[in-house]
């Protein structure tokens, strides 16, 4: 029994563990051929603690999680507002239809030259960039949740005489939840990427910009473990995100 | 097209039901609640023909007729959920245009009407924040109407975790909690088991006894029909043009309070029983 439930939690370790095995096996010999273009992971692994131990790993990553959060935070309050509104009237979202189809497609990082203009490099600029990339996906998730709404529900709210506001915040909303949760989880990883690719892009701030720097200063070791570092930021947010939704879900009743 | 119901209304006046307050000359002038030559058509197809008749304050009135014949929409129409094509409902003399807090509805589907993420009481406690009642009024007034039902061990449970029967106690208890003076039922125990079908019936004649409510319960089970009604009406499906839905109207004389064993064994009810039968029946052919 034991022995079966260690299998099975190690089982998914052993695939990353031998690519990073030879990874560090390529990496060296590539090294001992006079390339510095790679670095094993082992020397990946001692430049991520010396950016621990200097501090800058953490600030870098305080700098992009923070804006991510705050970008999305926006984008999110808008995009399930807007959301909101056009699932539950049907002349609404004939309205925006064009322009929804028109803008959506607009790809994040194409706004960074509007954005540089309007806001100079900086916190705001890419806080503009992951707002907008987040919202649109919030925008037409939630649109397409309330659609689904039980009707009957909304039967309920009316015979039992909610005004809008009560009947958008205690029928619509908590209705939702779950798909809401998926649309949360799928923008925290849009604002996790926006937000870096905006670093290495413009924004001489946050985890993008460090690895840049680090591969312009030849230092593939600290690059890659810039590398490896925003993926295990990102699993651990997505992780984070996945409990939440579970604590929610249990505390409203929806088994999960 | 409002001629043709026209003899049923005014036998509908002289005779209300025999289980109301007896009502004053006021109120005979103008009825509790009146439906008015209501018909409605949805896309193209007329789903009810017109259909007049009255109801008295305090009255309980059920609804029968094959599927497809308009009983859920005459439900609807008299909430005001849907509006009529042509006709009107008044209730206490008012043309009805969209749901009122005192007409209270309970609908078949009790699995859906309940919201999942609140608990009993706070599924009651929505219609009381609906109806604007302070908070700290709220607590004893679900305490009453979840008491009234047999809930009150129940309060902090979620719907997942109850059984049919229970959750459509629960929706009870939220009409309740309107403190409506109209209680509309469509279908409410048709899903449930026949045990707790026949319960649910004796709760519900001892509630509206208690709370002096009108009832319009729809059915499809005669023998719940008479056993419940001071009057059943029949309606008919597509009833040809120009002729009302409505097809026959019966009064109830059987005493109250009714039971289950001695009332179904009452010369009346097996009577009624077998006219409403033979009725249904010749309308099948």
């Amino acid at each position: 029994m034991t022995n079966g439930r260690l299998l099975r939690w190690l089982r998914p370790w052993v695939f990353p563990v031998v690519l990073v095995g030879a990874f560090e096996w390529y990496a060296r010999r590539a090294a001992a051929l006079g390339s510095d273009a790679l670095a094993p992971p082992s020397a990946a692994a001692k430049a991520l603690a010396g950016a621990a131990i200097d501090g800058s790993l953490w600030t870098a990553t305080g700098f992009t999680l923070g804006t991510a959060a705050l970008g999305l935070l926006l984008g999110a309050v808008l995009g399930i507002a807007l959301g909101v509104a056009l699932g539950l009237s049907r002349r609404a979202a004939q309205l925006g239809s064009v322009s929804i189809e028109v803008l959506r497609p607009v790809p994040s990082v194409a706004l960074i030259p509007l954005a540089m203009l309007g806001f100079g490099f900086g916190v705001r600029m890419e806080l503009a960039i992951v707002a907008f990339a987040t919202f649109w996906p919030l925008l037409v998730l939630v649109q397409a949740a309330v659609q689904q709404v039980e009707p009957r529900l909304l039967e309920v709210s009316r015979v039992l005489g909610l005004s809008a506001r009560e009947r958008a915040f205690k029928i619509v909303l908590p209705a939702i939840v779950p798909r809401l949760f998926v649309a949360l989880r799928l923008g925290v990883a849009v604002a996790l990427v926006v937000a870096v690719t905006v670093e290495i892009a413009a924004n001489p701030n946050g985890m993008g910009y460090a690895m840049m720097i680090a591969q312009q200063s030849f230092d593939p070791a600290l690059m890659l473990a810039w590398l490896g570092w925003i993926g295990i930021v990102g699993f651990a947010v997505n992780a984070g995100m996945l409990m939440l939704q579970r604590v929610v879900s249990r505390r409203m009743g929806v088994p999960s | 097209m409002i001629a043709a119901p026209a003899p049923l209304t005014a036998r509908a006046a002289l005779q209300p039901g025999a289980y109301h307050a007896p009502a004053g000359t006021a109120a005979q002038a103008v009825p509790f609640l009146r439906f008015d030559g209501v018909t409605i058509r949805l896309g193209g197809r007329e789903i009810l023909s017109p259909t007049s008749f009255d109801v008295a304050r305090g009255e309980f009135v059920c609804i029968v007729g094959p599927s497809g014949c308009g009983k859920t929409t005459l439900l609807r129409a008299a909430s005001g959920l849907v509006t009529a094509s042509a006709g009107e409902v008044r209730r206490n003399g008012v043309k009805m245009t969209e749901p009122s807090r005192e007409v209270a509805f309970v609908f078949q589907d009790y699995g859906r009407a309940l919201l999942p993420w609140r608990t009993v009481e706070g599924n009651v406690s929505l219609a009381l924040e609906a109806a604007g009642v302070p908070a700290a009024q709220r607590a004893p007034r679900i305490a009453d109407v979840l008491g009234k039902v047999g809930l009150a061990k129940h309060a902090h449970k979620f719907p997942v975790q109850l059984s049919g029967g229970m959750q459509q106690r629960a929706q009870i208890a939220r009409c309740l909690a309107q403190k409506p003076e109209l209680m509309m039922m469509d279908e409410p125990f048709g899903a449930l088991d026949a045990l707790t079908r026949q319960s649910l019936q004796d709760e519900l004649a001892r509630l509206v006894r208690e709370d002096g409510l009108t009832v319009l319960f729809v059915t499809h089970d005669l023998e719940e029909a008479i056993y419940l009604g001071d009057r059943v009406i029949a309606l008919q499906a597509n009833p040809g043009p120009g002729r009302p839905s409505l097809a026959r109207m019966i009064d109830v004389k059987i005493p109250r309070p009714r039971d289950q064993l001695s009332t179904k064994e009452h010369p009346e009810y097996l009577h009624l029983r077998r006219e409403l039968f033979a009725f249904i029946e010749q309308g099948h052919d």
